[in-house]
């Protein structure tokens, strides 16, 4: 293997690795501040995407705005969600199971909503970023590279909002013991619609970043669901960290899997890896100082 | 007990056999034979689910992968090696139930709910990659065709056949399955295993301090588990003929059965039947409208779980009783 295929393998990783993080991510903030698994997390990804196209093409206002109006529209489903569907169950006395049946059933729901709707054409936007990176030998689209770095950027001001800020110790407090945080005045039920709001922030975010790059199509959120579970338990369940870490990690050994194998079974590498992780480690790879 | 089983379990499956009896003497056409077969090879599968899901606790969201494994297993043992579908439905019955032991050993070792979900969700996934992309074996997301119909077999002079379009014959082959799995399933379940089931979903720790051995019997729960839903997914591959990995082994199969079991209710004996029976015959209904489907299995979900968690078999206990159970309806947090 020559030094440009490498760091080409490393890049490659690194995006898809990006992408897994974002929605990884959400998903354990989610998990780590409530304790709900959400399944309909993915279409907190397929719903923005179309919100993307429909703002950027159908209606052709500037990527930007589309961008912003898109992630301010998501995060009002979340929280909409969140709200709706998932805080009613919380008191029930088998919850965790009937929030993960409620969840899967909405988002089978929203998906065939969305094939009713826009239909079984798959749609695309175009580049928003034009020009070829060349880093030494390799050659690499600014689309791809702005996955990354603005993925990295979205994850890093979530991380200082949730360990620098007073909102953010507000989280960590409903996260540790959501009761006791009711005890000395935090609104938990509120903190818990904040949390699905920052966390389809972070879907949504992915969607807009994938968007050019692959077809918007209502099962685009499911593909990548499964994916982001595999992040939070292998980043150590409810761990933000973690599961940006361990969403790095799966992009890696997906690339580094196509190296060898052809790539139809780079999803097979990631779920027995995830397995023989659980395996192994059911706490997860990066799983350390309590919660 | 009595929440599981209902009153009288046998009782009700001895009206259940002799409702199927009946069938064959009324003058049904096969349309409705075949919607009657797809509901007794479905039925069968949610009631193998729910051993795990529903009577054990341990929420498990792959078992359509043991569907699929049985239904490919024996598909392709019959068709490559000329075995006759007889036996090989035992093979797939087999094969699913060492891929349910297998995958039930990760699973021992956590009692987080939603590890187990990921787990077996991640595992399901990968049996249907495999299956789609070992495409000289079972080509793939094509369909593998050619699978062999039970062999006729003869009484008395009359022949009878088996596999699509020969619906007297393959609804005979799910009524036996049928009847014979939710016989010995009530057998199993009425016995001490049964209690040690219910004792492990009700309160585990307290199981183990009086000595159930815990990884024993959630393994063994699995494995029956896995092969009553392997035999199912047998039966309907020398049924319908034709598989692809999306179809036994995709989301749209995880759906349906999901939306039965909870339709009909998770963790009684009878529940899955009851949503089996509801949900194939409305989507049979509704064929016409095929992009709806998935749009109702959605919505009957939701649905169920806010309105009647429970499902149709929860019903009809708390109407009889006060409505207590309404008047539960939690209050939101602030």
């Amino acid at each position: 293997m020559s030094g440009t295929q490498l760091v080409e393998l490393i890049l490659n990783g690194l995006i898809t690795g990006s992408i897994y993080a974002l929605v990884g991510s959400g998903i354990a903030l989610v998990y780590g501040t409530t304790r709900v698994l959400n399944f309909a997390h993915g279409e907190l990804m397929m719903l923005p995407g179309y919100g993307f196209l429909m703002l950027a093409v159908t209606l052709g206002w500037p990527v930007l705005l589309s961008a912003i109006a898109t992630l301010v529209l998501v995060m009002v489903l979340g929280g909409l969600i969140q709200r709706v569907t998932i805080a009613p169950l919380l008191n029930r006395e088998d919850w965790a199971f009937q929030v993960v049946a409620a969840t899967i059933g909405l988002s089978i729901f929203l998906q065939s909503a969305a094939q009713l709707i826009w239909g079984e054409q798959f749609q695309g936007v175009p580049y928003f970023f034009s020009g070829v990176a060349v880093i030494g030998e390799v050659r690499m689209p600014w689309q791809r590279i702005a996955i990354l770095l603005i993925a990295l950027l979205v994850m890093g001001l979530c991380g200082l909002v949730l360990y620098r800020t007073q909102i953010g110790r507000i989280i960590r407090a409903t996260a540790q013991d959501a009761e006791a945080a009711l005890a000395v005045g935090i609104p938990s039920g509120r903190v818990h619609t904040m949390v699905f709001a920052i966390s389809a922030g972070l879907a949504g975010t992915a969607a807009i970043l994938l968007s050019p790059l692959v077809t918007v199509s209502p099962w685009m959120g499911a593909s990548y669901l499964l994916k982001g579970f595999a992040v939070v338990i292998l980043g150590g369940l409810g761990s933000f960290g973690g599961a940006v870490a361990a969403g790095f990690l799966l992009g890696l050994i997906e690339s580094f899997g196509v190296a060898f194998v052809s790539s139809e079974w780079s999803s097979v590498i990631s779920f027995i890896f995830l397995i023989a992780v659980i395996w192994a480690r059911p706490e997860g790879l990066f799983a350390g100082r309590g919660q | 007990m009595l929440d599981v089983f209902g009153r009288r379990p046998y009782l009700v499956l001895l009206v259940l056999a002799l409702l199927l009896l009946a069938v064959p003497f009324l003058p049904l056409d096969d349309y409705i034979l075949h919607i009657l077969t797809l509901f007794l090879i479905f039925a069968v599968f949610a009631t193998g689910w729910n051993l795990t899901l529903g009577i054990l606790g341990l929420k498990t969201l792959g078992h359509h992968a043991f569907f699929a494994i049985g239904a490919y297993a024996s598909a392709l043992v019959s068709h490559y090696f000329g075995v006759s579908p007889w036996l090989t439905v035992w093979i797939g019955a087999i094969a699913a139930s060492i891929a349910g032991i297998v995958i039930g050993f990760p699973i021992l070792r956590i009692r987080s709910m939603p590890h187990v979900a990921i787990v077996t969700l991640a595992f399901a996934e990968i049996v249907r990659l495999v299956f789609s992309n070992l495409k000289e074996i079972t080509r793939g997301e094509l369909g593998f065709w050619g699978i062999p119909p039970f062999n006729p077999i003869e009484i008395g002079g009359t022949t009878i056949r088996f596999g699509l379009g020969n619906s007297f014959g393959s609804f005979a082959v799910a009524a036996v399955m049928f009847v014979a799995i939710h016989l010995l399933l009530l057998v199993l379940l009425r016995s001490r295993a049964g209690l040690t089931f219910l004792a492990i979903r009700d309160a585990e720790a307290a199981a183990e301090s009086l000595g159930v051995r815990l990884a024993a019997w959630k393994l063994f729960a699995f494995g029956i588990s896995a092969a009553v839903v392997g035999l199912s997914g047998a039966v309907y591959a020398h049924y319908v003929l034709i598989l692809t990995p999306s179809s036994v082994a995709g989301p749209e199969m995880l759906i349906s059965l999901l939306a039965m079991i909870i339709v009909g209710g998770v963790g009684r004996f009878f529940g899955p039947l009851y949503g089996a029976l509801l949900l194939t015959v409305t989507s049979e209904l509704l064929r016409d409208f095929g992009d709806y489907r998935m749009l109702l299995y959605g919505a009957l979900i939701i649905v169920f779980v806010f309105a009647a968690p429970a499902g149709i078999a929860g019903l009809k206990p708390s109407l009889r009783r006060k409505p207590h159970q309404a008047a539960s309806e939690p209050a939101e947090a602030v």
